[in-house]
């Protein structure tokens, strides 16, 4: 699929209003509802427990997976360890034939999907029926899941009613309550006359082969407990070592899924449990129970490579799809394949249905790194997703973004290129502090926004002019510009020079740096992002320095990953060390350093904070920047809702992505404008140049974006 | 185990109300009555029971019977397809959570608790536990895990249409326990 056929997608999942509506309203909401779920309960300690439980799984996968087998024999169950899911499919196929099942009753089966078990016994003659409300009516809609715990969130009630009329013959009125009535009615009819259940697992316990399923409706007690033949189907990831293991999991998925403390129920099956075999004669009997693992070569593959076997402590709750930006706006059907959605869901995609599709979609990740901190298994998602993005560069390399990067990793061309810009925008900037239409390189991003100057005199060239009368200083910090601060916002990186002089330290600039790293990084080119890496640390200098300091969390970030593009003991990973533990962001340095003061003109005004991905969810800072503010003499600070979701702006992913970089933008003009806030302080000059562009492509000009540097430097009289 | 304490009781109960359950205490001597009262609230016409001892000494089905309700105690599965009650007793419970745990293999227990309309469950107060990591706690140090193990938490529900929240898919539409005071 090319780029614009996803692009279509994107456009036609943005289109639809059903969507928009209840994803944006479940997302939305579900935050606080999670946060509520989990009232008296340390989430931090309970996805560690999880952790422990499944890497322990993971690592000893050959142990466990033996020990399940015999343990669920031994209580009378069947089990088979297919090495692929071909050959689980036709086992099952085997089975289905000799027992000579007519009508199958399924419930909630991922694995399921992996294996186009409904396609294959359909075909087969056989009656296959989704029971589950949602899976049903996606089936019969003939689409995927756009969720993978709700998975016909895409449809509202006429269009469910509409279905159920198709299906029942009946007219369906578009009434919630009725339609789940319907859906129980029919279904009661299936579950009663099917020959075989099929389940899904959460868990599979190892030491006493029993497997767990968790479910609302009661759909999955049904299979379970009416038709004479079981058959559950999983993978080899959902193995836990014992009984008491499999706890820490159910503590985390009903809060994590669907905010609740627990579902409506959880069932156990340790081997074949009885069963009536006639209901007239009312015979019971032991069930035939037959367990498929799937251990096939995909699910090898996430164990054979160190960057991505913690997806085998993945709980398939869903959280990171409910806190991700983008999987609110367009949903599982983009974001997502036929099987798995969402950022765990690409990274299942990419090892278990299609790498291609993986490919396509890991782009729509904007690396926010909100996922991360709601993970009941604690993956590093966003990093994982990098690397499938890291790989796809390097497998196709995409020649305009790689001019593109190639140019910036260029110093010299690129600043070449920027001073050009300076000039070469003018007709276009026409005297107003924002432009419409951008020339060269730029061209193409404004949806939702406007785009700001490139600075007639880059801020290198600014520098020296800058005097600093420090006596008796502290000590000397380097300040590393990044692109915006040097070519754009050349203010912003003198007012962290008056602030750090004013508070004792001296700052010099090291005039051969060059661009982070961090827009080659997040397209995936490794090779930019370490010769980049390369130039800084030789530019930096950073042994000479007490700290080195930057205004873009972004840059900061990227100066600290350096040391992982070399190789430990090497004379340059030694030197990365260093850069990288000396760099610190403005507002946390400068609060470090002794900075927070009651300070400031008086005069009032009204400020706001927007958390920037890299600066809460990477650098981990949240409190400092509010404290500098809060004490600023004349500063009321207020809080905006979601105060730290993405603006959208995500580096260069506004430029790959504008239709989701737009509305999530929207959002947050919002939730600014709501605020009734004078000032938006920022710390990121990406998301100044996001935040302040959305603000003036509404026309708002009575809301200001300043950098928390610039804020202090203001009230503080130092410009 | 030792007599439920009333704290612990308020506590079941409260959580089982936040989950759309409804709950009530019975001695003994009174549980028949008890099940049969909620029955005849709600116009429950016939209910399947699966009777066990306790069941027996509190009179379940003779109350049931006295009420005007038919009762039907063998043919479950069959019955079950038609009948809209069901009555059966459980192992244990949950009081942070409202939780009723089927702890066995009996089918006709897991039948009547999964097709009837109007479930009661059935509890001794002695056995339920405080927290659910007691609940794991207690079962992980079973000398052999139960065939069945079912924790039945309020009457089943769905948000899949819409996100809005419905009580009542597949199982049943209401729930209720009763906790009877045992020593």
């Amino acid at each position: 699929m090319s780029s614009e056929e996803l692009k279509q997608e994107i456009r036609s999942a943005l289109d639809n209003t059903t969507l928009a509506r209840t994803l944006g309203t479940f997302c939305k909401t579900y935050p606080a509802r999670r946060e509520n779920s989990y009232k008296g309960v340390d989430f931090e300690a309970v996805r560690e427990q999880i952790k422990t439980v499944k890497s322990y799984a993971a690592d000893h996968v050959d142990e466990l997976l033996p020990q399940f087998v015999e343990n669920c024999e031994k209580r009378g169950g069947h089990v088979f360890v297919a090495k692929s899911t071909e050959e689980a499919m036709e086992y099952i196929r085997q089975v289905v034939k000799e027992k000579g099942v007519k009508s199958i009753v399924k419930s909630k089966s991922m694995a399921s999907e992996e294996l186009h078990f409904n396609k294959t016994l359909t075909e087969d003659g056989v009656l296959v029926q989704e029971t589950d409300l949602g899976e049903f009516i996606i089936a019969l809609e003939g689409n995927t899941p756009v969720h993978m715990v709700m998975p016909a969130l895409h449809l509202n009630k006429e269009e469910v009613a509409d279905l159920f009329t198709d299906y029942t013959k009946e007219k369906n009125e578009p009434i919630i309550a009725e339609e789940v009535k319907t859906a129980r009615k029919v279904m009661r009819e299936r579950f009663i006359k099917a020959d075989m259940g099929v389940s899904g697992a959460n868990v599979a316990v190892a030491e006493t082969g029993t497997v767990f399923t968790m479910t609302n409706e009661g759909n999955g007690r049904m299979v379970g407990t009416l038709p004479k033949i079981h058959l559950y189907i999983f993978g080899i990831e959902k193995l836990v070592k014992s009984f008491s293991d499999a706890r820490h999991i159910f503590k985390a998925l009903p809060r994590n899924g669907t905010a609740q403390r627990i579902t409506a129920y959880i069932s156990m099956y340790t081997g074949a449990t009885e069963v009536v075999t006639d209901k007239e004669a009312d015979t019971k009997e032991k069930k035939e129970f037959y367990a498929v693992i799937l251990d096939d070569p995909g699910r090898r593959q996430i164990l054979a490579e160190p960057e991505f076997r913690q997806i085998f402590d993945c709980i398939r709750c869903g959280a990171c799809l409910d806190v991700c930006p983008a999987f609110a706006l367009v949903g599982g059907h983009v974001f997502g394949s036929k099987v798995y959605t969402g950022g765990i869901g690409t990274l299942l995609t990419h090892f278990l249905v299609s790498p291609e599709r993986a490919d396509e979609i890991q782009g729509i990740c904007l690396q926010c790194g909100r996922c991360k901190e709601v993970c009941g298994g604690g993956l590093q998602i966003p990093e994982m997703i990098m690397k499938i993005r890291e790989k796809d560069m390097e497998n196709h390399p995409n020649a305009v973004k790689k001019f593109a990067l190639d140019a910036v990793t260029d110093r010299k061309l690129f600043h070449s290129l920027l001073r050009i810009a300076a000039v070469a925008q003018e007709p276009f900037a026409k005297g107003q502090p924002f432009i419409r239409h951008l020339p060269m390189f730029l061209s193409g991003l404004t949806e939702g926004r406007s785009l700001p100057n490139v600075a007639q005199v880059p801020f290198r060239d600014i520098f020296p002019t800058i005097r600093q009368n420090v006596p008796n200083p502290k000590g000397t910090i380097a300040i590393f510009t990044g692109c915006l601060l040097d070519f754009v916002y050349t203010d912003i990186a003198r007012d962290v020079i008056l602030d750090l002089n004013s508070i004792g330290y001296l700052v010099d600039m090291p005039m051969g740096q060059a661009c982070c790293g961090c827009p080659a990084s997040n397209m995936g080119d490794v090779e930019n992002a370490r010769k980049e890496a390369e130039i800084n640390i030789e530019a930096m200098n950073a042994e000479k320095y007490d700290y080195i300091v930057s205004a873009c969390p972004s840059c900061t970030h990227q100066l600290r990953q350096y040391p992982k593009f070399f190789e430990e003991g090497t004379p340059m990973h030694e030197r990365a060390v260093t850069l990288a533990e000396k760099s610190f962001d403005f507002c946390k340095l400068f609060y470090d350093l002794g900075g927070c003061a009651d300070e400031g003109d008086g005069k009032d005004v009204t400020v706001t904070y927007h958390d920037s991905c890299h600066l809460c969810r990477s650098l981990h800072v949240t409190n400092e920047q509010r404290e500098l503010l809060k004490h600023t003499k004349g500063v009321e600070f207020v809080e905006m809702e979601d105060h730290d979701n993405c603006c959208g702006f995500g580096g260069s992913y506004s430029v790959l992505y504008p239709e989701i970089s737009a509305p999530i933008l929207e959002k947050k003009i919002g939730n600014i404008m709501n605020t009734s806030a004078d000032v938006v302080a920022v710390d990121c000059p990406g998301c100044l140049m996001q935040i302040q562009g959305g603000l003036d492509a509404h026309g708002v000009e009575n809301i200001k974006v300043k950098h928390t540097a610039t804020i202090l430097a203001e009230k503080r009289g130092l410009i | 185990m030792n007599k439920i304490t009333d704290e612990l009781y308020e506590r079941f109960k409260t959580n089982l109300e936040s989950v759309n359950g409804t709950c009530v205490r019975a001695s003994k001597a009174d549980l028949g009555k008890a099940v049969a009262g909620i029955f005849t609230e709600a116009g429950i016409p016939d209910a399947c029971v699966v009777e066990t001892p306790l069941m027996k000494e509190g009179g379940v089905i003779e109350a049931l019977e006295s009420a005007g309700i038919r009762v039907c105690t063998d043919h479950i599965r069959l019955n079950a397809e038609t009948v809209k009650g069901g009555v059966s007793e459980n192992q244990y419970g949950i009081a942070d959570l409202g939780t009723l745990v089927q702890g066995r293999d009996v089918i006709d227990e897991r039948i009547v608790a999964t097709m009837s309309e109007y479930y009661i469950g059935i509890v001794k107060g002695s056995t339920i536990v405080p927290e659910y990591d007691d609940m794991f706690d207690l079962l992980s140090a079973l000398p052999e895990i139960p065939g069945f193990v079912g924790f039945i938490s309020g009457p089943s529900r769905t948000a899949d249409i819409e996100c809005v929240s419905t009580v009542g898919v597949h199982g049943p539409l209401r729930l209720a326990a009763v906790v009877v005071d045992d020593e």
